[in-house]
């Protein structure tokens, strides 16, 4: 004896779950919902990492910067570093500088301060940083109107500004020219070059760009710096460089090792991947919540599929009194449960592409579909169905043929 | 083909032992057309699923097609059932959401045949009860005479040793039972073996032979005059029949 095959039973699953559709729906929506629900949050978790990510790498390519201090969280970029005691010294960026190209491409230095702005009768309060032309090179933060400070003006400490998108929306009248006109930074007159393009960071639209060495003699009275910015060659030898620049310093400052430091260097680099890590962490809690709802659906399968045993006990006796073994009436009753949660699940990626479509193109956020999450979707409905289909096919399975017979 | 020896079964109910059969010996030879009778309570039921593979003996022995089936597993039982025995029930249990031909198929699925020889043998069955032109009808579309007819149908699909009929009229009218008692001798003319169970004398009597049940035990065994409708000889409990045509 052969048996039945797997085809047959398919066949059978197919008839018994057409038979009664919008039961069957209803029983596959739970899953319908968790595998749609789990494809539109990771969407969405990687939508924003991707965010994150590309916000990441608009603060410049390559970047290291070194700070003066402690080291203090993982922030890449610190917005103000007026109340710290700057420790970079001149030699320091002279030993950054007099590196091959093949490790820096470009460094400059920069100190901050909280300082008056003041343009005819308006009065803000902003930070002045204070650096070299290199600055928007290195951080991708250009003038969108005027023009950058040259090294002449930093040679001969000209008083020249420009603002931030913000600086220049409260000094100036919109549409005014602000080219040419003089600001007064704690109450010395400085010529506006232009304005920066807008970030989207406070820290950088509210402050206002001067040369480093006017910073120095007009607002610090400092020789050492705040931070040093620096644009590795490439992103392979980012650490190579910091390494060799952490070293370098120490020696310069006369330090054992790091852990007594009074400086310290951000990788964006190390920083991408916290955030990448961060951001995978967040999706997969996502993912787990939705996941969540799976395990739901999958309860209500197991439901359904009780009662449907129950219903069908009459036909469970005639099949077993016509030959089907138990292990028969068992994959029957498999099959079925997992057909309808595989059915499910397939519409539920459907919704869920969809619905990231949605997110995209309706509600104008981040929501990258991944090919991982439709096929893990797609491998957790099969386990769905064969989990909770199994105790109901199980219970079929040992029914008394005799007793399933007489059922009414 | 169907050999019981001091066949047994007791169920327990609660605390105490109930005995449905207690030692039934008989045998049922090949083509023969056989009808068990009795009160409700009288073992005829129990026999009939014992018959029939649906259970198995507390002691004794049964032997079918000569296999002894008193220890076979769940599985071999079923394949016995599927190969060997082809039921016919009072309700015709046909399943309602196949066609006719369909249902008459469901044994060689089981029986794993492939599909196109599967549709071949259930629609020569479907002729053979008179029934080709409602091959493609669903069982709420049939008269309760033709589902009886499709269940037949399905019974023979197997070409199974034994045919173990349930109260096959019990749910149609007399015109239609008739009809389907008319099919049974047919197909016992055709050589089929054939066990039918009922509790209408007038019914019984349409077999060849005749075991009455009574307290779980053989109360009668006796050959029946069928087509002149005389009582036949009686024989002592639980002994063999005489061969056919020994009648007084």
């Amino acid at each position: 004896m052969r048996g039945i095959t797997q085809w047959e039973n398919t066949r059978i699953s197919v008839r018994s779950i057409a038979g009664s559709p919008i039961r069957s729906a209803l029983t596959a929506l739970g899953v319908m919902i968790g595998v749609a629900a789990v494809i539109i949050l990771v969407a969405l978790g990687r939508g924003a990492q991707t965010q994150v990510e590309r916000s990441l790498n608009s603060l410049g390519a390559n970047l290291l910067i070194v700070y003066s201090g402690e080291p203090r969280g993982t922030a890449l970029v610190r917005s103000n570093t007026a109340n710290i005691r700057p420790t970079l010294t001149e030699d320091d960026l002279a030993m950054i500088r007099a590196m091959p190209p093949e490790l820096v491409s470009l460094s400059t230095p920069a100190s901050t301060a909280n300082v008056q702005l003041k343009f005819e009768n308006r009065n803000i309060a902003a930070s002045v940083v204070g650096t070299g032309p290199e600055y928007p090179d290195i951080r991708n933060f250009q003038p969108i109107y005027g023009t950058f400070f040259t090294h002449a003006d930093l040679e001969r400490r000209a008083a020249v500004v420009l603002l931030g998108a913000q600086v220049y929306r409260d000094l100036f009248d919109a549409g005014r020219d602000p080219i040419g006109e003089n600001v007064r930074i704690n109450g010395v007159s400085y010529r506006v070059l232009g304005v920066m393009e807008e970030k989207g960071s406070a820290a950088q639209d509210s402050s206002v760009l001067i040369p480093i060495s006017t910073f120095q003699r007009r607002i610090s009275g400092e020789s050492n710096y705040a931070m040093i910015s620096i644009q590795a060659a490439s992103s392979e030898v980012m650490h190579e460089v910091q390494a060799a620049i952490e070293q370098q310093i120490l020696r310069l400052h006369r330090l054992p090792s790091m852990d007594y430091a009074d400086f310290y260097i951000a990788n964006q680099m190390d920083l991408l991947s916290t955030v990448a890590g961060v951001a995978g962490t967040f999706t997969l809690l996502l993912a787990s919540i939705a996941g969540i709802s799976l395990v739901v659906g999958g309860v209500g399968i197991m439901n359904i599929m009780l009662v449907s045993v129950t219903e069908r006990t009459r036909e469970i006796g005639v099949r077993m009194a016509l030959g089907a073994r138990p292990r028969d009436i068992t994959a029957q009753f498999l099959t079925e449960a997992v057909v309808l949660a595989l059915g499910g699940g397939a519409i539920g990626i459907a919704l869920g592409i969809g619905g990231s479509w949605v997110a995209v193109n309706m509600a104008r956020t981040a929501a990258e579909v991944s090919i991982a999450s439709v096929g893990a979707a797609f491998g957790f409905s099969v386990i769905i169905g064969l989990f909770f289909g199994g105790y109901p096919a199980w219970r079929a399975s040992q029914l008394d043929p005799i007793e399933a017979l007489r059922y009414e | 083909m169907i050999e019981l020896l001091n066949v047994t079964k007791e169920y327990q109910m609660g605390d105490t032992v109930v005995a449905a059969l207690r030692g039934v010996t008989s045998s049922i030879a090949q083509g023969e057309f056989v009808s068990i009778v009795g009160p409700s309570g009288s073992g005829k039921s129990t026999l009939m699923n014992l018959i029939g593979c649906l259970d198995t003996p507390t002691k004794g022995r049964y032997i079918l097609a000569g296999e002894a089936i008193e220890k076979l597993s769940v599985d071999r039982l079923a394949e016995l059932r599927n190969a060997t025995i082809g039921f016919v029930f009072q309700t015709f249990n046909l399943l309602p959401r196949l066609t006719a031909l369909e249902n008459v198929e469901v044994p060689l699925v089981y029986a794993g045949v492939p599909r196109a020889q599967r549709r071949d043998t259930a629609m020569e069955m479907l002729e053979r009860v008179g029934l080709p032109d409602r091959a493609r009808h669903k069982p709420n579309e049939l008269s309760g005479g033709q589902r009886q007819r499709v269940a037949i149908a399905r019974a023979l699909a197997s070409r199974p040793a034994v045919l173990l009929a349930d109260e096959p009229t019990g749910a149609l009218d007399s015109v239609t039972g008739e009809e389907i008692m008319e099919l049974f001798q047919a197909l016992h003319s055709e050589g089929s073996t054939i066990i039918l169970v009922t509790h209408e004398p007038a019914l019984a009597q349409r077999a060849e032979r005749m075991i009455r049940m009574h307290d779980g035990e053989v109360a009668e065994d006796v050959r029946t005059g069928t087509q002149s409708g005389r009582t036949a000889e009686r024989t002592p409990k639980g002994v063999v029949a005489p061969p056919k045509g020994v009648v007084v």
